[in-house]
C-alpha cells in the first residue's frame, strides 16, 4: 500500500472533495496528413466549414446554459472561444492553407495553431501565454467536428471523481459538471486561466500547477483541499475519514433543525451569532449572496489585484470593486488590502513567513497602497464598506498606515472624487504582538478580525505547509485557548466589534469552542457557511460558555479536542 | 487614412475579456483598422478585428499604441477605438 502524499499546488477554487481520480489524457491530435488533387479543395473548404459552424453552435449553445446558472463572468470566455472562430488570422489562413497546398484540414489547422501557440510561448506576459490554452480547446473542439466523433464524454460515474490531467480545458470541465465530477488537480495552469474561472462559477474545489500529478493514475484516491492548497494522494483512512468527518458530521447537525438560505443564525437558547462569507474572487461575491450570508467578513483581495499577471490601474479597480459592492446587494464588504510579499506570487498561498507581508509590503510599496486605498474609496459610494489591514503588528504600524490613508483621501478631494469619509478601519489580529497589544490598539480603530490561521501557525511555531509539522498544528491547544480568552478580555471593554475568519470558524467544533469563549461573529469559506449554520442551529450558548469554563482547565489538546467533538455532535 | 497614437490606459486593454469587446467594436466600422506597436526591436501590426492578432500583439498597461483606419469611417474608427484603449 502506497503512503499518503501531499501534494503542494495552486488554490484556483475554494472548498474540500474527496474522490478517485479520473485522468484525462490530453487529446492526442494524430490525424492522417494527405495531399488533396485540386478537384477534392472545395469539398475540403466545406468540410471545414461545416466543422466551424458546428462548433459553433455548440459553444453558443454552452453560452446561453451558463449565463442561465452561472452569470456573465464565465459566458465572456465563450465569447473569446467564439471570436476565435470567426478570426481571419486563423479561419482564412486555415482555408488558404488547404487551397494552396491541397492539404487535408487536420493538416492545415495543426499547421497554423502550431504557429500561433509558438507565437504565444514567445510572449513575455503569464496572463497572456495562459490563453494558449483557449486556443489549444477550440482547436480540439473542430478537429472532433471534422471527425464527426463526439467529444469524449463520461457516463456517469459510480463513484466521486477528481479530474486530474496536465492540463484540462475549460469546455471539458463545463461539459462533465454534472457527472458526479467533485473536484480538479491539474499538473499545469494558474488560477488566471479560464478553467480556474470555470471552477469557482461552478464550485468544484480545484488546485492547479500541481506537477508531482503526474505520476497519479486513474483509480488513485485523491484528497482536493482548496483551503490549504494542496492535494492529497493516497491519503490514509484516518485522513480519508477526518476530511470525510466535516461531511458527514455537517450531515448529522443537517438532520436536527432545518435550515435554509433565510434560516437565521440563532443558537438553541436565542442567542443571535453574526455569520458573514470568506471570499478570494469577486466572482464567489455572487454565490455568497444568494447562499443568504449577512455580509463579507473577508475579501482577500490580492488574487483579484494580481489576477491579470501585473498592476491594474485605478480605475479598474474602482470598476471593480464597485461591482462587487454592487453584487453584494447592500451587505458590509470588508476588503482586506493586498497581503503578499514582493517577490512572493500572491496566489502561491501565504507561507509560514516572517518577513515583508501583508502592511510592511503596503508601507514599503505606498504607491500600489495608496492606488488601492482610492479605489476602495472611490468604489465606497456603492455599498458599506470596510478596510482591513493585514499582518499588524504595532502601534507604530497603524500610525504609518493612518497617514497613507489620510493622504489617499486627501488625494481624492483634491482630484473631486466622491467617496464614503465614514468608511470604518479595522485590523487584522494575526500576530502574536497584535494579540498580546489588541488593546492598545483599538482607539485607534473602528474595529478588528482574528485571523486564526496565521495566529495558530505563529503561536505553534507550525508552518502547515510543512508535511513534518503539520500534525502540530491544533486550535485545540491550551495555548491557543488561553490566547483567544486574552484577545476577548482586552477587547471586551474597549467595544469594538471582532469577527473570527480562521479556519477554525469552519470547522464545527472549533467554531464552537469560539462561540463558547465569547465571539459571536464569525466568517467562514462558502464551502463550510451552510455546515456552520447548523452548527450555531443546533448548540446552546449557556451550555458552550461552561464547555469553554471546563476546557480551560484542561492540559491536552487531545483531551480538549475529543470534550467539544462530544458535546458539538452529542448523538 | 487616419492615425494616431494612444497610452493602453485600460487594464483589460489586451486581455482576453476586453480583447472580444475591442474586436465586437471594430466589427462595427467599414473601414481597415490596424493596430502598430512598436518595441526596441521592430513593429508588431495587428488587425482590431482578430482577436488572436490583438492578443499577440501583447500591449500591456501603459505602453504605446499607434492605431490606425482606412476608409470611409475611419475618423469615427479612430475615435472610437483610441477611446476606448484610453479606458
Amino acid at each position: 500500500m502506497r503512503e499518503e502524499r501531499i501534494i503542494h499546488g495552486v488554490v484556483a477554487s475554494v472548498g474540500t472533495a474527496v474522490g478517485k481520480a479520473v485522468r484525462t489524457f490530453d487529446p492526442l491530435f494524430v490525424s492522417f496528413n494527405f495531399k488533396l488533387r485540386p478537384d477534392q479543395v472545395r469539398k475540403e473548404v466545406e468540410r471545414f466549414r461545416g466543422s466551424v459552424e458546428k462548433s459553433r453552435e455548440q459553444l453558443k449553445r454552452m453560452q446561453s446554459e451558463l449565463r442561465k446558472n452561472s452569470g456573465p463572468e464565465s459566458s465572456f470566455l465563450i465569447d473569446a472561444h467564439l471570436l476565435v472562430l470567426q478570426d481571419r488570422l486563423f479561419v482564412d489562413r486555415i482555408i488558404e492553407k488547404v487551397e494552396t497546398d491541397c492539404i487535408n484540414s487536420e493538416w492545415a489547422i495543426q499547421q497554423v495553431s502550431d504557429e500561433l501557440f509558438q507565437a504565444y510561448d514567445r510572449l513575455n506576459d503569464e496572463y497572456l501565454r495562459e490563453r494558449r490554452g483557449d486556443l489549444d480547446d477550440i482547436v480540439r473542439r473542430l478537429l472532433h467536428n471534422l471527425q464527426s466523433k463526439p467529444l469524449p464524454s463520461f457516463k456517469k460515474l459510480p463513484y466521486d471523481a477528481i479530474l486530474v490531467g496536465k492540463l484540462v480545458p475549460p469546455s471539458t470541465l463545463f461539459e462533465l459538471r454534472s457527472q458526479r465530477i467533485v473536484g480538479l488537480a491539474t499538473e499545469t495552469g494558474s488560477p488566471l486561466s479560464h478553467t480556474a474561472i470555470m471552477a469557482r462559477s461552478l464550485e468544484i474545489p480545484a488546485i492547479v500547477g500541481a506537477s508531482e500529478l503526474a505520476e497519479v493514475a486513474s483509480g488513485d484516491v485523491l484528497i482536493v483541499d482548496g483551503e490549504r492548497g494542496i492535494v492529497i494522494w493516497s491519503p490514509s483512512d484516518e485522513t480519508v475519514a477526518q476530511y470525510k468527518n466535516r461531511d458527514r458530521d455537517g450531515k448529522k447537525l443537517k438532520k436536527k433543525p432545518a435550515t435554509s438560505v433565510s434560516a437565521p443564525s440563532i443558537t438553541e437558547d436565542s442567542v443571535q451569532i453574526s455569520l458573514g462569507a470568506n471570499i478570494n474572487f469577486s466572482e464567489e461575491v455572487r454565490a455568497a449572496a444568494a447562499q443568504g450570508c449577512e455580509f463579507i467578513g473577508l475579501y482577500r483581495t490580492e488574487f483579484d489585484f494580481f489576477r491579470e499577471g501585473k498592476q491594474p490601474d485605478e480605475e479598474s479597480l474602482v470598476a471593480d470593486y464597485s461591482l462587487v459592492l454592487k453584487s453584494a446587494k447592500g451587505s458590509p464588504v470588508t476588503f482586506r488590502t493586498i497581503d503578499v510579499g514582493i517577490d512572493q506570487k500572491s496566489w502561491d498561498g501565504v507561507n509560514m513567513n516572517l518577513g515583508v507581508r501583508g502592511l510592511r509590503f503596503c508601507l514599503e510599496n505606498t504607491d500600489i497602497f495608496k492606488k488601492q486605498l482610492r479605489s476602495l474609496y472611490r468604489a465606497s459610494v456603492h455599498g458599506p464598506t470596510r478596510i482591513l489591514l493585514p499582518f499588524v503588528s504595532s502601534v507604530d504600524d497603524l500610525d504609518a498606515a493612518h497617514a497613507v490613508i489620510e493622504e489617499a483621501r486627501r488625494e481624492l478631494q483634491a482630484r473631486r472624487h466622491r467617496y464614503d469619509p465614514n468608511v470604518p478601519i479595522g485590523v487584522m489580529i494575526e500576530t502574536p504582538a497584535a494579540a498580546q497589544t489588541c488593546d492598545l490598539m483599538a482607539s485607534l480603530v473602528d474595529f478588528f478580525c482574528l485571523g486564526t490561521n496565521d495566529l495558530i501557525q505563529y503561536y505553534l511555531v507550525v508552518d502547515r505547509s510543512d508535511q513534518s509539522v503539520v500534525h502540530l498544528y491544533n486550535p485545540f491547544h491550551p495555548a491557543i485557548l488561553r490566547c483567544l480568552q486574552q484577545v476577548y478580555t482586552l477587547l471586551r471593554p474597549t467595544g469594538k466589534p471582532v469577527t473570527v475568519c480562521g479556519e477554525m470558524a469552519a470547522d464545527p467544533p472549533s467554531a464552537a469552542v469560539l462561540l463558547g469563549l465569547g465571539f459571536t461573529s464569525l466568517s467562514v469559506s462558502l464551502a463550510a457557511y451552510s455546515r456552520i449554520k447548523r452548527m450555531i442551529r443546533s448548540v446552546s450558548m449557556s451550555q458552550l460558555k461552561d464547555l469553554a469554563g471546563e476546557i480551560m482547565k484542561m492540559h491536552k489538546p487531545k483531551e480538549v479536542e475529543e470534550m467539544v467533538r462530544a458535546a458539538v455532535y452529542r448523538t | 487614412m487616419k492615425q494616431r497614437e494612444v497610452v493602453i490606459g485600460h487594464r483589460l486593454g489586451i486581455h482576453a475579456r476586453a480583447a472580444a469587446r475591442l474586436v465586437q467594436l471594430s466589427s462595427q466600422y467599414q473601414s481597415t483598422i490596424v493596430l502598430f506597436r512598436s518595441d526596441s526591436a521592430n513593429t508588431i501590426e495587428a488587425d482590431a478585428r482578430s482577436i488572436l492578432s490583438i492578443l499577440l500583439l501583447s500591449a500591456g498597461f501603459g505602453s504605446k499604441v499607434n492605431v490606425r483606419a482606412e476608409g470611409v469611417d475611419e475618423d469615427e474608427a479612430v475615435e472610437a477605438i483610441s477611446e476606448y484603449l484610453t479606458g
